[in-house]
């Protein structure tokens, strides 16, 4: 009887304790909306989830002090190969480096048969991708970091296709060049 | 120790910020993650504003219209919690 009453009081006590979520409103705007977009959280739909939820739930996303030396087929981090992308609205390029930057490879989505437009697709720069990683295990590389620069369509498939090509991706890292006092850009295009 | 000396040495070293390591071979996620972080960071929000030059009516405007919204949403969000809230031993019954 009084450990009946005492869960049923724990019950109570935990419901009055537990916090209530409300989805956030969908809120109206009446403003110009289209000047100015919403705040870019980078992907799309992933707004519900919270960063610092990520970061507490998974350890060892991001590097640290040890990461440096954390071997990789016998190779430590720090003298893996990298593969730089270089992303833009017109063409992808990939150069494959030793860890000191020596380039071994270079492939774009020019030199792989693709012109004008086509370049700047995300399907241009998976077929490149594939291509460089099938060379790249050629060499004898199977284990690569990656570090991206700049956004474009190719941006996601670029990393992807590596992957698919057979190359494992330790780690991939932005490198796109953002400054908060640059020299003034060029003039705003007129649609 | 050697962090440090890394970033002594260096303002920008590569591979230590906007570094995320691939998990159980998941690449998306990993993209997916670092491109959240640079979002909250606001860098693709200060790549996108400088991108092209942005003339001084239209910083004006922007950062206008930014105080509204900004206004408008706290303003609305306190109207919703006040609309939603709840004062009830269990604010959700029978929704476990």
């Amino acid at each position: 009887m009084l450990s009946a009453l005492r869960t049923s009081f724990r019950i109570s006590v935990n419901s009055l304790v537990r916090s209530f979520q409300t989805t956030t409103p969908a809120t109206i705007d009446r403003l110009d909306h289209k000047r100015i977009p919403a705040d870019d959280e980078g992907v799309q739909g992933e707004k519900i989830i919270d960063l610092d939820s990520v970061l507490k739930a998974k350890q060892g996303l991001f590097p640290t002090l040890e990461s440096d030396n954390i071997l990789y087929d016998g190779v430590p981090y720090k003298d893996l190969s990298i593969c730089n992308i270089r992303v833009s609205h017109n063409n992808t390029v990939f150069t494959l480096t030793d860890h000191a930057g020596t380039v071994k490879l270079i492939r774009s989505c020019g030199m792989e048969g693709f012109k004008n437009t086509k370049k700047g697709t995300n399907i241009a720069a998976q077929t490149t991708a594939i291509s460089i990683a099938t060379k790249a295990i050629d060499r004898g590389i199977k284990n690569i970091r990656v570090r991206v620069r700049g956004l474009g369509p190719g941006r996601l498939s670029a990393v992807k296709g590596l992957q698919m090509g057979g190359l494992q991706i330790i780690s991939v890292t932005d490198n796109t060049r953002v400054s908060w006092n640059p020299p003034r850009p060029r003039k705003a295009r007129r649609l | 120790m050697f962090l440090t000396l890394k970033l002594l040495g260096n303002r920008h070293p590569s591979f230590i910020a906007r570094t995320v390591f691939v998990k159980n071979n998941n690449v998306e996620d990993a993209c997916r993650l670092i491109n959240r972080v640079l979002g909250k960071d606001g860098i693709l929000e200060q790549f996108r504003l400088t991108r092209y030059y942005e003339k001084p009516f239209q910083t004006r405007r922007r950062i206008n219209h930014e105080k509204c919204k900004a206004i408008y949403n706290e303003d609305m969000e306190r109207k919703i919690k006040f609309v939603l809230r709840k004062n009830r031993h269990e604010p959700f019954p029978g929704c476990h």
